[in-house]
């Protein structure tokens, strides 16, 4: 087994997309019989490296090689022929078909150019008993629950007899038993000599059925090793741990002892029962891994998705809006994540995406004051430094600067609740310095800043108490004195608090 | 279910699957089924052989503008070029089947017309990325143009003998349906044919997936093109000539009959089978409201509010489950 030489392997692979660098010389090899863990915190590149290792996108530098032999131009179909199989989260199946044909899909056996059902029923049947499912083959895919989607997914992979199996947060959607099956089940086909790659952010399962493990950070390789003698504080402390720089601001708390909003019992969407409440004066930290069901909360409190409550307190209202109108009068503003879609106007001009929420809070048939909304749009871009003619289309602007429009709308109303959704992904450094210092800014005036953030460091330095949630529940409320990357991206892994402060 | 069970029926998995699509329509059979016996009480002539033909008669051409919509929606297209190309297809049956071409010659051209109208179509769609709404509403300018190039005004023949043939006392008609329906089960029964689901609900799976996914959508078109012409050499021997803007009509009407089969919009969703029984309920309709002497005002009237419940009806289902 030592002498074995990886069928799958990518060597010094660097990735951009549009002069973003998301994998910078990054070297993983994929051993049969060996279950290998890729590790890393949200956008550290491992998407993009799987990808690049099922054919999928190709590397700007570096080669990736099947059998030790580099291969020219590797595509979706070069890899299945290598024998990859990649287990995406985004599921590739047809909700209308039968288990059977998804399995079989794209690899169906065959008698005079006809589908062999029968031959096609005894594969899959196979692939089935693989994964411990007892179903009829028949059954429409969009009849079972997601879980067991999942498990139709993986014997969909298993059926085409891969020897290199990629597979991509296999267990986010399974219950315990199904994700124990899962388990023995890596254990037997890697036993049967297949290569592994195994992405998934429950560390206490990486550490249980993984032998190596490689770490990748902002698109760097910063551990490749054998599993034994690895913890699981170990592996947080891998992935974690930047050189902030002069990033952030520094500030002392302003934290009041007034609530500007306090919740209990509250559940919306995905979220259950959440109870907190949040000062004025301070930046309320929202973290966890990506998509946990943190959008649901600012959403819920903002009143756009319907939302459950035992009690609830805007400002001096013991009531959670119910409506967005509602919500802004009660001087709640929100700023989504996707700024392209739902923050902004892209082919309208910077000015009217200034003005939007004023035109909102106007009567309907009131007519325009020309004079007194160039005023307000030079003054806001003034203030929030937006540069040139705001005649512009917003779309022209950089990520950083339509975020300061998405911003800086809500300014004239004067949110006394401000909620932001991821507002620094996709932003370049100078700007997210120029929004820190400005929710820093906030803060001071009195103004309850409510942070949700994919980027843990960013919580370290900008919150006064980060709420980690995991899977649509408060994982941990963190206080500043024990806020650290490590803190968090433990609880959002759900490995031991003990464990992580030694 | 025990293993025993489940062997069992596995052994038998094409049939299950084709009884679960089964099930998926039942509602719509059990209406359809409702409005034959209606139908056959107002006019019990519908039981004779030749009733029963000039029924099917009837049905026939909306039967096949329904399937080739259906087949384009279910990849996640549509067409609003059904009716032109059921008019080209029309006029040069009319001005071919009479001429040295004759019937077989004439049939050959129609077919490889709307063939080639609808491989052009498939590729501009699939291969361009654009729109089909956009792409098929300039198509049916264009071909709707080609037909009264072909045939300014209404004129052509087709034989007597094969107008005879198709729409006289015999259920020829319903023979070719049948023929057409197995032909597309056996299509269905093929990796592309079935492909068109995958490709048409989850496009970005399948390509995953090793699914040719344009493939399918290009056949697709091609076959919808192949099945309209078809639509309008029938009529054209229904008529016993040719008209440049016959078809019109049925592309509103295709898009209503899959509709009222439970083809969705965004692809993947419906069956053939659905489309089909959606055709034959809008045909039914139409009969029975004559029969009951509405007026045409109120049958369109009907005819709309019909298809608004069918659409209406199992979505106010889901909201209450």
């Amino acid at each position: 087994m030592t002498a074995a030489a990886p069928i799958l392997a990518a060597r010094g692979v660097s990735k951009s997309f549009f002069g973003n660098e998301v994998l910078r010389d990054v070297t993983i090899e994929l051993l049969p019989g060996r279950v290998h863990a890729l590790l890393g915190e949200n956008g550290a590149g491992k998407s993009t490296l799987i990808n690049l290792l099922s054919g999928a996108l190709r590397p700007d530098g570096g080669r990736i090689e099947v059998d030790g032999r580099p291969v020219a131009s590797f595509n979706p179909a070069g890899a299945r022929a290598a024998g990859v199989a990649v287990v995406q989260q985004e599921l590739s199946l047809t909700g209308s078909l039968s288990i059977a044909e998804n399995i079989g899909i794209g690899d169906f056996p065959r008698r005079r150019g006809l589908i062999d059902y029968r031959a096609l029923a005894r594969s899959t049947r196979a692939a089935l008993d693989l994964v411990g499912l007892d179903e009829p083959l028949d059954r429409p895919v969009a009849e079972l629950s997601l879980g067991r989607r999942q498990m139709v997914e993986i014997a969909k992979a298993l059926h085409r007899r891969p020897r290199v199996l990629i597979l991509d947060e296999p267990t986010s959607s399974l219950s315990s038993t199904e994700a124990g099956t899962l388990a023995a089940l890596v254990a037997r086909l890697s036993s049967e000599g297949l290569a592994i790659l195994y992405i998934s952010h429950r560390l206490n399962e990486v550490l249980a059925i993984c032998d190596y493990v490689t770490v990748l950070k902002d698109g760097v390789r910063t551990a490749d090793q054998p599993m034994q003698g690895v913890s699981g504080p170990g592996l947080v402390r891998l992935m974690v741990g930047r050189d902030p720089g002069d990033l952030f601001p520094s500030w002392t708390s302003d934290r009041e002892h007034r609530p500007a909003l306090s919740v209990e019992g509250f559940s919306a969407g995905a979220m259950r029962d959440v109870s907190v409440e949040i000062r004025r004066g301070e930046v309320f930290g929202i973290g966890g891994l990506v998509g946990q069901g943190q959008e649901d909360l600012l959403l819920g409190l903002y009143g756009a998705i319907p939302a459950k409550v035992r009690r609830a307190v805007v400002g001096d209202r013991p009531a959670l809006p119910r409506s967005v109108p509602e919500a802004n009068r009660l001087g709640m503003a929100y700023v989504p994540a996707d700024r392209k879609r739902e923050g902004l106007h892209l082919l309208h001009s910077i000015a009217t995406n200034l003005m939007l929420p004023a035109f909102a809070r106007w009567p309907a048939l009131r007519l325009r004051d020309r004079a007194g909304e160039r005023r307000t749009t030079r003054d806001l871009a003034a203030h929030f430094s937006i540069r040139g003619d705001l005649s512009r289309a917003a779309q022209a602007l950089s990520g950083g600067n339509q975020q300061k429009v998405a911003l800086a709308k809500w300014m004239p109303h004067d949110p006394s609740i401000l909620l932001l959704n991821d507002p620094t992904r996709g932003v370049d450094v100078d700007t997210k310095r120029e929004i820190y210092g400005m929710l820093r800014g906030f803060a001071s005036e009195g103004k309850a800043v409510v942070l949700l953030s994919s980027d843990a460091q960013e919580l370290v330095h900008v919150a006064d108490r980060v709420l980690v949630v995991r899977e649509g529940r408060v994982a941990a409320l963190i206080d500043r004195e024990d806020l650290r990357e490590e803190t968090i991206v433990a609880a959002a892994m759900g490995a031991e608090r003990e464990r992580v402060a030694t | 279910m025990t293993r025993a069970a489940l062997a069992k029926s596995d052994g038998s998995l094409y049939w299950r699957i084709q009884a679960r699509r089964m099930l998926g329509v039942r509602g719509l059979l059990l209406l359809v089924v409702g409005f034959i016996l209606a139908y056959a009480a107002l006019f019990p002539g519908l039981l004779t052989p030749s009733g029963f033909s000039k029924f099917t008669q009837s049905w026939f051409p909306l039967a096949l503008v329904a399937m080739a919509q259906a087949l384009l929606m279910l990849t996640g297209g549509i067409s609003l070029a059904i009716g032109a190309i059921v008019s080209l297809g029309a006029v040069i049956a009319a001005t071919t089947m009479s001429g040295a071409l004759g019937v077989a010659g004439g049939t050959l051209a129609v077919l490889l017309a709307g063939l080639g109208v609808g491989v052009v179509t498939g590729l501009i769609v699939v291969k361009l990325r654009l729109p089909a709404i956009v792409v098929t509403l300039a198509g049916s300018f264009i071909i709707g143009g080609a037909a009264l190039v072909i045939l300014p005004r209404p004129g052509g023949s087709v034989p007597i003998w094969f107008s005879d043939l198709l729409a006289g006392d015999l259920p020829t008609a319903f023979a070719v349906l049948v023929a057409i329906v197995l032909l597309w089960k056996a299509y269905l029964a093929t990796p592309l044919g079935l492909s068109l689901y995958a490709a048409g609900e989850n496009p970005v799976g399948a390509y995953r997936s090793g699914v040719a996914v344009d493939t399918a959508q290009i056949a697709a078109y091609a076959l919808s093109g192949m099945l309209c012409a078809g639509a309008g050499l029938f009529v054209a021997a229904q008529t016993g000539s040719g008209d440049p803007v016959i078809g019109a009509s049925f592309t509103l009407n295709s898009i209503a009959a899959a509709v009222l089969g439970g083809v969705g919009f965004l692809g993947g969703r419906g069956t053939m089978r659905g489309a089909l029984l959606g055709s034959l309920l809008l045909s039914l309709m139409i009969s029975v409201m004559f029969f009951l002497g509405f007026t045409p005002v109120a049958q369109y009237v009907a005819q709309g509010l019909i298809i608004i419940g069918a659409v209406a009806i199992p979505e106010i289902r889901k909201v209450q489950r």
